[in-house]
Formats: structure tokens, C-alpha cells, sequence
């Protein structure tokens, strides 16, 4: 169980505490339908992608899209942090991308629907590097009536 | 990740993430996440648990219906430490031998791979589109001195690194994956490749090239090996 930084391996924690991150002033959270009635999109940054399709870079703050119907065989991972661990990505995709679980949300009605195209970034990037790819993707999304955006890192 | 909430949300669509750092949330913080402890590289908590995996995933969707962020939620359940009932060595002699080559390890591998890749029905080998052999090879030259574009030596060497992890996966006493990993870099002539490059990566006048070799070939907790490679 990993609980706060003072409480991780020193080598761990401090490879984390390195990570700068950037701060926003508060963004309103906005309202909306119940979630029974919302249509939801995945959105990972564990640098997903479908096998032959562009890996990331370093820097990189661009997006993959990843079909609703994509096999798990043909998912791949190009992140290029090796500070975490893949070994359960490689026996599951879903313990990274969970897009059999929120398939099943919604066949128990807890979702209302499923995007039909759901997206992986890589999140090593620098904030104003994906910044304009998070601003198009938003009208891409209102495009696909998505209502609700889950945000899965790795 | 936590970027990601505030461009979306400002976007227009509403955002719920996990989080799995809780000190970076609280620095960052988007407007709804959902703080787990589980490992990194594993958001969801545990591979194969389905009924596991849409709990975390209902209490982080279930934020979405929240207007008083920005907010953390603290998740109630942990995962322990992975149970381990095995008394587990290397079922397969991989220790590196004098007359051993990178190439002839992997081809060893290439028949417990395909024992994964059945059981599993995928593999996350793929990123640099070369076969295993191939990247063996491009690894191996290298360390001859033969150095190719970070990019294509970074793709090359994580296929690798899931080729074994995966292979590994299918010896018949598998062990925990913490083992596997410690097999990789404690038996393996690819781990021990690894840290003998590092330094030349390092010491490259290449800026791309001292990247990779500093940060993004050994993980931060396995660079104590640095020293004694």
C-alpha cells in the first residue's frame, strides 16, 4: 500500500517529489445531469495507443484515440517513465484503462452511456505542451455528446 | 493528470480523475479526484479483480455529480502487499554466463512468451514495430558502440523489457511480479545490457541520448545497480 510521500521508500519518494508540478487557479466544477444519465469518455495518461499507431515522445503532449471497440490484444503502452510499474497493465489492461468496467457501469445503469472514442495522453507532459490538444479534444468530445470526462493516470 | 481536469473542465466538460499522488493533487488541484494508494502503474488497484476495479472506478465517477470542488476524496480500500506463496528462483537458468549472448536469451524466452501470449490472448509488446531478435540485436549494438536515435533505442528496449516480464509471467512458478522484476535485473544479460549502457548513454553528446541514459532506461529504484555495474 502506498500512502503519503514521507511514508515511501525514501528512493521512491524522492524521484516523485521531483516532479514539479504546475499550479491553476480553481477551476469551477461544473454541474450536470445525474450519472445515470451521462454519456462518459476515458481519458488516460499511461501513453496508450493502438499498436502501430504513433508512439510518444518525450515532450510529447498530444493524444491517442482509442475506439471504444479496440481489442485489448491491440493496445500498447509508449510512456516513457519507467518509474512505474507495467506488469499489471501487461496481465490487464484494465487495471490501467478500464474500459471493460465502464462498460459494465453502464450496462448496470450506474452510467448512462459510453463515448464511442475515449483517448490516452502521456502524462509526463509539460502543461502548455498538451494545453491546446485538451482544448480541441473538449469540442471533439462535445462533438461525441460526451458529458463527462474520466481522467486515469498511470 | 491533474492538468488535464482543469483544461477540460474549463472546456466544458466535466472532469473526475483519480489520483494516485496525493501530494501532486493538492498542489494541482482539478476540480474532483479520487486519491487511491495503490501502486503506480495500477489506478485501478488489482489486475484481474473485476468487481475491485469498478468500485474504484463507480466512486470516481460518482464524483462527477459533485459542484463543490475542488475536491479530494480519500478511497477506503487499500491493496496489500502481493501475496506470495511461492519459494521462488528462476525455474529457467537465465543467470548470465560467460558463453551466453543477449540473442540467445531471448530466443530462450520466445517459447514462454508465446506460453503468455496464449494464456492471455495479448501481448504489450509492439511499440517500436521490430521483432524481439531484432531489438536484441540493435541493443546489442549499442553496446558495441553502434549507437541509433533515442527514440528508437528507448522503443526497442521497453518491448524488450515487456518481452521478459511477460515470459516470465508464464514460467510455470511465476512468482509475484516485484520477483519478476528483480529476476530481470538481477539474472538477465538484458538487465545487465541495460546498466552497461547507461553510462555511454550518459555520457553522450547527444542531448536525447543522455536523457534516456538519466532518466527514462532505469527505473529510480533499481539505480543503485549503477554502482556496481
Amino acid at each position: 500500500m502506498v500512502r503519503r510521500l514521507s511514508e515511501m521508500p525514501e528512493v521512491e519518494a524522492h524521484h516523485l517529489r521531483r516532479i514539479e508540478c504546475p499550479t491553476f487557479d480553481d477551476t469551477p466544477a461544473l454541474p450536470g445531469k445525474p450519472l445515470s444519465q451521462r454519456r462518459v469518455a476515458l481519458i488516460s495518461t499511461a501513453g496508450l495507443h493502438r499498436r502501430g499507431d504513433r508512439p510518444f515522445r518525450p515532450g510529447d503532449g498530444s493524444y491517442r484515440v482509442i475506439p471504444a471497440e479496440t481489442p485489448a490484444r491491440d493496445l500498447v503502452m509508449s510512456h516513457i517513465s519507467v518509474n512505474f510499474d507495467r506488469t499489471g497493465f501487461q496481465q490487464d489492461h484494465n487495471v490501467a484503462f478500464p474500459i471493460d468496467r465502464l462498460r459494465e457501469l453502464v450496462e448496470e445503469g450506474v452510467v448512462g452511456s459510453m463515448a464511442s472514442m475515449h483517448y490516452s495522453f502521456m502524462g509526463a507532459f509539460p502543461p502548455d505542451a498538451a494545453e491546446p490538444h485538451a482544448q480541441h479534444l473538449a469540442g471533439l468530445l462535445k462533438q461525441d455528446a460526451v458529458d463527462a470526462a474520466l481522467l486515469v493516470p498511470v | 493528470m491533474g492538468a488535464l481536469g482543469h483544461f477540460l473542465e474549463r472546456q466544458g466538460i466535466p472532469t473526475a480523475s483519480i489520483s494516485l499522488v496525493r501530494e501532486h493533487t493538492e498542489t494541482i488541484r482539478p476540480p474532483r479526484a479520487l486519491w487511491v494508494t495503490f501502486e503506480l502503474g495500477r489506478p485501478l488497484g488489482i489486475p484481474d479483480d473485476p468487481d475491485f476495479q469498478r468500485r474504484v472506478l463507480r466512486a470516481t465517477a460518482e464524483l462527477l455529480e459533485r459542484t463543490d470542488g475542488p475536491l479530494i476524496a480519500d478511497y477506503p480500500e487499500h491493496v496489500g502487499e502481493e501475496a506470495d506463496f511461492t519459494g521462488w528462483a528462476c525455474p529457467i537458468n537465465l543467470a548470465p554466463q560467460a558463453t551466453d549472448t543477449l540473442a540467445a536469451e531471448i530466443d530462450r524466452l520466445a517459447t514462454w512468451h508465446d506460453q503468455s501470449v496464449a494464456r492471455t490472448g495479448r501481448t504489450t509488446v509492439g511499440v517500436s514495430g521490430l521483432d524481439m531478435p531484432a531489438a536484441g540485436a540493435l541493443l546489442a549494438a549499442a553496446l558495441a558502440g553502434d549507437l541509433p536515435s533515442a527514440q528508437t533505442l528507448k522503443e526497442a528496449v521497453d518491448d524488450l523489457r515487456a518481452y521478459y516480464l511477460e515470459a516470465a509471467s508464464a514460467f510455470p512458478d511465476p512468482g509475484t511480479s516485484k520477483k519478476r522484476k528483480a529476476w530481470l535485473w538481477d539474472e538477465t544479460l538484458f538487465g545487465k545490457a541495460l546498466l552497461d549502457l547507461q553510462p555511454r548513454l550518459a555520457a553522450s553528446e547527444d542531448p536525447q541520448l543522455r536523457i534516456l541514459g538519466n532518466l527514462t532506461l532505469i527505473p529510480a529504484t533499481e539505480r543503485h545497480r549503477l554502482a556496481k555495474a
